[in-house]
């Protein structure tokens, strides 16, 4: 165990007047034993996702580990794969980078519909995320919430509206939602829905609880 | 309050139920059904104190405390901690110098990921069959799998038990490979106390939720034994700019987990070497093999069947293993399939569509990827005529809990005529490899 107990003068994220409350409810998911398999964990995985669906007011969310995670699953779900194009509003270096690396290209014709929107929230702006999240509707088929800059470490969801979407960007992640549906195997009627390349973009229970009480209390928040 | 607490005890065992009816025909289960709950990681109060410590520090240094901690703990050169397993054999994968289009050989017995991670480096993953005995990656058939193309041997050391690794070294050496390890199995196994994760060049290792060292939930580190790799996979995640990073909750939860992997490992190993040597006084039964100087950790126990020793060697043995599988299971124990088809035969690699087009695998010249399952007769023998014990046998379990376990098989091997039965009766039961493929 560290031998350090508090390190005062280290600048954190996670704001002091939540302590108590992240430490008690990360103890809560320790004693409950969720994280001792996927199974029993991804009960905690589906809170969340249901809180950003009712946030978002759409019907479909999937979590990811990453920013780039939900970038590639909202990307998957639409059929954006090696070799297609896309649009961007502003992409930043990393989001280049990213697509890039995929094989996707970047256009900047206005009549190629932007492939997702996004929004980034920190302690200092969850009171407006109502706001935000209204701010980017309908401006594309998938929202991407990056909650990295909350403090508990990456994670990101997508939103949208399209189930099909969901499904694709759900079979992108090795141990994702129809893994544990089909009892662990990917068999699929569906060809356009068979698993291809596949990356574990699963979140950890515990990361997932810390970001659900957050947005649980962000009206609290000072 | 919710609790994962386990508050009944187990009774003492006793000799005597071996020759009770089978719970299958309505006898007492070995282990009865209220007492058979089995629980890991085991919290303590040391992983809720290092929770709210790590909670006032930055998330960074969390990270790499952990880190570092577990680099030195294995030995290893360098280190890059992970949000996955899979994404930390990518890191090693590309570390090692693998680049798009390059083969990588790999076991086609192991978890998806170990060939997923291959895609993800835009490389062909060739599938070579295992040993029969360590069920680990064949060097010999590694050796013929290598083209001009090969770039990595990447073997995973099956539930536990390091791959031969000298074997693969020489081989390596000998055609200017690079040797990739994938210990995601293989927490404190070894090789003449050489732990797995710091032999390869390169290695990737998940700490999920079902491995003996798991940090919280979802988690990975990849090791580097050169600095040069070490960079290499650091500029790769710069220049494609994806983020793989760990939160430092899970990190946290690593940390005081960690101070304890050597206690639970002895507890495991002593657990396996009971059950290991019970299983040898039956006929049907056997317990993994462990070559001279490895150290096996034991995320699984592989228990091999032999039919012929009890006379049953007329019937299908993966029937023979089915009707097995129900008759402990009743008795209280969890044995089961632990993956029922090669990977190659899995749905991605019999599509090959990859990142989409089928890149990368168009890259390939082959119009054969040899992926075809009769291509790999021993990873299908192995799954016709064996069943695994999980997470049952992860845990710390109490000494009469290993007792009661090895009462269990003993019970079965004292009962071949209700097998036959069972087998006999017949259903429409198919062989492991034609059913959908299961991921675990």
């Amino acid at each position: 165990m560290s031998e350090t107990l508090t390190r005062p003068e280290t600048e954190t994220v996670v704001q002091k007047e939540q302590y108590f409350s992240l430490s008690f409810v990360l103890s809560r998911v320790l004693n409950s034993g969720v994280i001792m398999s996927i199974e029993k964990n991804d009960q905690e995985l589906k809170r969340l996702e249901k809180s950003i669906a009712k946030l978002t007011k759409t019907k479909y969310v999937s979590l990811f580990n990453s920013y780039t995670g939900a970038i590639h699953g909202a990307l998957w779900g639409q059929d954006i794969r090696y070799q297609s194009s896309t649009r961007l509003n502003h992409p930043s270096d990393q989001e280049r980078k990213f697509l890039e690396w995929l094989g996707i290209s970047l256009v900047a014709e206005p009549h190629v519909k932007q492939a997702y929107s996004s929004i980034s929230l920190s302690g200092s702006n969850l009171r407006d995320v109502d706001r935000l999240v209204h701010e980017t509707g309908g401006e594309a088929p998938v929202l991407i919430v990056d909650f990295t800059e909350l403090g508990f470490g990456p994670v990101a969801a997508i939103a949208t509206n399209d189930e099909n979407i969901w499904k694709k960007a759900e079979r992108l992640k090795i141990f994702g939602a129809f893994d544990l549906q089909t009892m662990w195997t990917q068999e699929e009627s569906e060809p356009e829905l068979q698993p291809t390349a596949q990356f574990n973009y699963r979140l950890s229970p515990l990361v997932a609880a810390c970001v659900k009480l957050t947005l649980l209390r962000r009206n609290l928040s000072s | 309050m919710k609790t994962d607490f386990i508050r009944k005890p187990l009774s003492l065992p006793s000799e005597d139920w071996i020759t009770d009816p089978l719970a299958f025909l309505g006898g007492p289960s070995v282990i009865p059904e209220d007492v058979r709950r089995t629980n890991f990681p085991i919290i303590t109060k040391e992983d809720v104190i290092q929770m709210m410590v790590s909670i006032q520090q930055d998330g960074d240094e969390v990270v790499n405390e952990f880190k570092e901690a577990y680099r030195n703990y294995v030995g290893a050169n360098y280190a890059i901690a992970t949000a996955s397993g899979t994404s930390s054999l990518h890191l090693a994968l590309v570390g090692a110098g693998v680049e798009p289009g390059d083969e990588v050989i790999v076991p086609a017995f192991t978890f998806i990921a170990t060939a997923q991670a291959v895609v993800a480096a835009k490389a062909i993953p060739i599938f070579v069959d295992i040993d029969p005995i360590t069920y680990c990656l064949d060097p010999t058939k590694a050796e013929h799998a290598i083209t001009n193309k090969t770039k990595a041997i990447m073997p995973v050391h099956v539930h536990g038990l390091p791959a031969d690794l000298p074997a693969l070294r020489s081989l390596v050496d000998k055609y200017s490979l690079r040797l990739v390890e994938d210990a995601s199995h293989a927490h404190s196994a070894s090789i003449h106390g050489q732990l797995a994760g710091s032999i390869g060049d390169s290695a990737g290792q998940s700490l999920m939720a079902d491995k003996n060292f798991m940090v919280g939930g979802e988690g990975g580190i990849a090791f580097f034994k050169e600095k040069e790799d070490y960079e290499r996979a650091l500029g790769f995640l710069d220049s494609s700019g994806i983020d793989y990073r760990m939160s430092w909750i899970v990190a946290a939860f690593g940390l005081s987990q960690l101070d304890r992997l050597p206690y639970y490992d002895d507890i495991r190993a002593r657990n396996a070497a009971y059950l290991t040597n019970a299983l040898s006084e039956t006929k049907l039964f056997s317990g993994p093999h462990v070559p001279e100087g490895y150290r096996h950790s034991y995320n699984m126990y592989r228990i091999k069947l032999s039919p012929e020793r009890l006379g049953l060697d007329d019937l299908e043995d993966y029937r023979v293993k089915d009707a097995v599988q129900q008759l402990v299971n009743h008795e209280g124990v969890y044995a089961r399939e632990w993956q029922n088809v090669p990977i190659p035969g899995h749905l991605p690699f019999k599509n090959r569509r990859g990142f989409g087009n089928g890149y990368p695998f168009t890259l390939s010249d082959r119009q054969d990827f040899g992926y075809e399952l009769n291509q790999f007769p021993e990873t299908l023998k192995m799954l016709r005529n064996s069943l695994t014990i999980c997470r049952e046998l992860r845990t710390p379990i109490e000494y009469e809990r290993i007792q009661a376990y090895a009462l269990a098989f003993k019970k079965i091997d004292e009962n071949p005529h209700i097998i036959r039965q069972l087998v006999e009766q017949g259903n429409d039961l198919s062989i492991p490899y034609e059913r959908d493929a299961r991921l675990g």
